[in-house]
């Protein structure tokens, strides 16, 4: 009880001292907009008579009339009274848009990661038993493969052979194919909604629909969990303890498993966090190439039309969601090893 | 059949079952009765009135509500466009217009309802047209090209009869109530949603509708699909039936080689936003229905800033017209596909009639381009930039780097400006940029028209930002032109003057290809550039 504890309070220590960093990426993207040539207001009013009165009604509207000090001020507070600002492209409240979007890549990213660590822990493994094997250098010819072929072109592939040559994947549009009617929200996660729902068919249907994306993703990050695998398992297969292991005759499985990996995972926790935290705002092109409502496409093509709030609503999210997974990886180190959460 | 193979018997029955409970009469749709559009943009309002709304949320609001009048439709060239000058009833059972044009009579047609079940008044009408005149909206700056612009000019005389009254007889004030704005609001469940500070319910009729169109909508998720199912009691189409499709899912697909690959699989129905290079390859393939109409209400072209040096001088603009290589060009951006604006013959070096656009007697002259350099001055050429928007870059980069090589072949040495959308829309409403690429496209395009919105005053849409009184003057005075000949000889001397100006050097008209399954029919370009729901069906 007291290690747990001991967590929560390291737990909540940290998300004190990810505020003031959060409140600098706040007012850091904020002005970075500002400073960003191209008016929001022209362009939005693009309509095909809108002149300069349209051009005021819009800059008015989005608050731009204002000075920026001024602008600054009713951002924070605003921020303050949990209200991002709406967007000019989709006419919704910016939060709204974000925590219906948010689910749908956080499934798709956790999904990929997912795929990804089964793939490159027990690739790295193989790869770290036999150096200079041949298969080392095929687990290597694999991850160089999967990190230079950039995502939009694997995802393009995928859908090449498997929607349009095979045939065996749904098309490849979005989270659930459109004639599908939707399981009641409770989690935003439509596959484990459709579960809580007791549909079966409809979770293989969005089952089958995440697979094509998720792969084309998980394609580009195997090879920095595969890489960082291996070498952690060397180092730790060098080790006294693994040599002492291998001495008194414990199995093979073991040693390998519960001695040497388990210490080699700790390095494989920390890329996993950075890897999930720069996937979730790359993951872009995937989300283009897939018609996937997610947030990454959403902040791109507002960033794209200078919509102001949600590039901005995005930042802070994506800010927001690194501290929790730092903190995620904080508390996963205390479980891999418990020496980490003293003191 | 693949609709079905997606669910479970359990499954199709509580579906049903909803669907049962949610549209009582009507009964478990097929494939067959619902049409799957794709676009690479998304419906991001339901009031097309909304400052930033998409090409998707015109087309979408054709469907979901009605106007006093709508379009007729012609064939051009074997194919169907909409018809400027044959203007139809839609709420209106029949219009009168007073001999001195001046005065404009529409009787409503008494069935017609509203989709909450209650009648479309005369009230309700001048409701609607007063809040596109009003409200803060884009509307207000439409009607005002058609002279309507003061609540005062709506007239109920009864419940079935509303007069709209014109200071001038303005040709373009009944084709300026059949495009996208003017749409008829249900004024009671409007009123009921508006605030003090909204008193046109602007806010509301954002996310919710309130028409009485041919479609009503079912789901509504911004940037990424809307769904509308069909309004049995809708009859103003032009053969007096309901729509054809039961539901329509209007689908955003960002990935243009996706919403190929979508309507090739048939999955998806229609689409007409592909790549130039996929239509040709779908069209090769033969097994689908490509239909590519020129967008002949739209010019793409070059345009010089006709007040930033070097190019104030005519014979600069003149040299760079007679640069451009324009059939590389024309194959390079658009694989041929659209009608050229350049390459004519004027026998006697006058334009052939009045028409704008007007196809130009440029084409590519290297000696000629050198010697009106020289006359500018400059023969030793000089250096600028030649700009385009990102979201224009499939069509402009292939197009600027032919740009660039060959005027470097007259000495004019060219950097390429590749600027994201926002910051071109900034740079051409400040008149920064000296050369660069844009398209335009006009509702109702008729010759003055064109000439008062894009060549004159100091506004946006002056992207050359010319200024030449006798233009200005001719367009103006067209504007009110009775006499058919007189417009003609107007539009004569507008086509002149372009032409010994060179303001900016129109190139093509691009095509639209609609590429659609087979058993589609009754595709129809809209003035809107979009597919009117209504228009198509399935054989």
């Amino acid at each position: 009880m007291t290690g747990f504890g001991a967590t929560v309070v390291r737990a909540g220590r940290r998300l004190l001292s990810s505020l003031p960093a959060l409140f600098g990426v706040l007012v850091f993207t904020f002005l970075l907009m500002r400073v960003l040539p191209g008016d929001p207001a022209v362009f939005f009013a693009s309509g095909p008579n809108a002149g300069k009165e349209e051009i005021e009604q819009i800059r008015k509207q989005m608050g731009l009339d204002k000075s920026v000090p001024e602008q600054l001020v009713f951002y924070l507070s605003d921020i303050g009274r949990g209200n991002l600002g709406r967007s000019m492209m989709t006419g919704q409240p910016v939060l709204k848009d974000l925590r219906e979007r948010l689910p749908a890549s956080l499934e798709l990213t956790f999904t990929a990661l997912l795929i990804a660590l089964i793939a490159a822990v027990p690739l790295g493994v193989v790869a770290a038993l036999k150096p200079g094997s041949l298969v080392d250098h095929g687990v290597r010819l694999f991850c160089a493969l999967g990190v230079c072929v950039p995502t939009f072109v694997s995802g393009l592939l995928l859908i090449y052979v498997f929607y349009y040559l095979l045939g065996l994947a749904p098309d490849p549009t979005g989270r659930i194919d459109v004639f599908t009617s939707l399981p009641p929200q409770r989690t935003g996660f439509l596959s484990i909604d459709f579960l809580l729902a007791g549909d079966i068919e409809g979770w293989w249907a969005t089952c089958k629909q995440l697979i094509l994306p998720a792969l084309s993703m998980a394609l580009f990050v195997i090879a920095p969990l595969a890489r960082i695998t291996r070498a952690s398992m060397l180092v730790s297969l060098g080790s006294d303890f693994v040599r002492t292991a291998r001495s008194v005759g414990l199995s093979w499985q073991k040693v390998v498993v519960t001695y040497a990996l388990r210490n080699a995972i700790l390095p494989v926790i920390t890329i996993a966090g950075i890897v999930f935290s720069t996937m979730l705002g790359a993951n872009v092109l995937v989300e283009k190439v897939f018609s996937w409502p997610g947030v990454a496409s959403y902040a791109l093509d507002a960033l794209l039309s200078s919509d102001y709030a949600p590039v901005q609503g995005f930042v802070l999210l994506m800010a927001g969601i690194f501290v929790l997974v730092n903190l995620v990886v904080d508390i996963c180190y205390g479980i891999a090893d418990p020496r980490v959460s003293i003191g | 059949m693949r609709f079905v193979s997606f669910r479970s018997a359990s499954s199709v029955l509580a579906t049903t079952a909803l669907l049962l409970v949610a549209t009582a009469p009507s009964q478990a749709q097929t494939r067959a009765e619902t049409l799957r559009y794709v676009t690479g943009a998304s419906v991001n309002t339901l009031d097309p009135n909304i400052p930033g709304s998409t090409r998707e949320s015109f087309a979408l609001s054709m469907s979901t509500y009605d106007r006093l009048v709508a379009f007729g439709r012609k064939q051009l060239n074997g194919k169907w466009v909409f018809d400027l000058d044959k203007i139809t009833g839609e709420l209106a059972e029949s219009y009168v217009v007073s001999p001195d044009g001046l005065k404009l009579t529409f009787r409503l047609r008494k069935d017609a309802k509203f989709q909450d079940g209650s009648p479309v008044t005369a009230e309700d009408v001048k409701w609607s047209l007063d809040r596109c005149v009003t409200a803060p909206i884009l509307g207000k700056a439409q009607l005002l090209t058609g002279s309507l612009t003061s609540a005062d000019q709506f007239k109920v005389i009864d419940p079935l009869t509303i007069e709209v009254t014109l200071p001038k007889p303005d040709k373009l004030a009944l084709p300026n109530l059949a495009t996208v704005y003017p749409l008829i609001i249900n004024s009671k469940v409007a009123k009921e949603h508006a605030t003090p500070e909204d008193p046109w319910a602007t806010a509301w009729l954002k996310e919710h509708t309130a028409g009485s169109g041919a479609y009503v909508i079912e789901s509504f998720k911004p940037g990424e699909q809307v769904i509308i199912k069909r309004n049995e009691d809708w009859n103003r189409g032009s053969p007096d039936k309901p729509a054809f499709f039961k539901r329509v899912i209007v689908q955003s697909v960002p990935e243009p080689a996706t919403r190929a690959n979508l309507v090739e699989r048939g999955d998806a129905d229609l689409v007409v936003d592909l790549q130039a290079s996929d239509v040709q390859s779908l069209e090769a393939k033969g097994k689908l229905k490509v239909i590519s109409t020129p967008q002949y209400n739209s010019i793409t072209f070059v345009s010089m800033n006709n007040q930033i040096p070097p190019f104030d001088n005519v014979n600069v603009r003149r040299a760079v017209a007679f640069a451009l290589p324009y059939e590389d060009m024309f194959k390079a951006a658009l694989f041929g596909r659209g009608a050229p604006l350049f390459g004519a013959t004027w026998p006697d070096g006058k334009p052939l009639n009045g028409i704008y656009p007007f196809q130009a007697p440029v084409k590519t002259d290297l000696d000629k381009a050198r010697e009106y350099l020289k006359a500018a001055g400059l023969p030793e050429g000089f250096s600028t930039t030649f700009s385009f928007n990102v979201g224009q870059a499939s069509t402009a980069e292939p197009m600027a780097a032919l740009v660039k090589e060959s005027l470097a072949k007259i000495g004019i040495k060219v950097d390429i400006q590749k600027l994201p959308d926002a910051q071109m829309s900034t740079q051409i409403n400040e008149k920064k940029l000296p050369l660069f690429t844009e398209g335009i496209v006009a509702w109702l395009p008729s010759t003055d028209y064109f000439y008062r919105n894009f060549y004159t005053g100091n506004q946006r849409w002056n992207y050359s930002s010319i200024n030449n009184p006798e233009l200005a003057t001719i367009a103006q005075e067209a504007r009110f032109e009775p006499d058919k000949a007189k417009y003609e000889e107007a539009g004569r001397k507008l086509n002149a003057i372009h032409f010994s100006e060179m303001p900016q050097i129109p190139l093509w008209q691009p095509n639209q290809d609609a590429v659609m399954a087979s058993s589609i029919e009754g595709y129809t370009y809209e003035f809107h550039r979009q597919v009117d729901y209504r228009d198509v069906s399935r054989k």
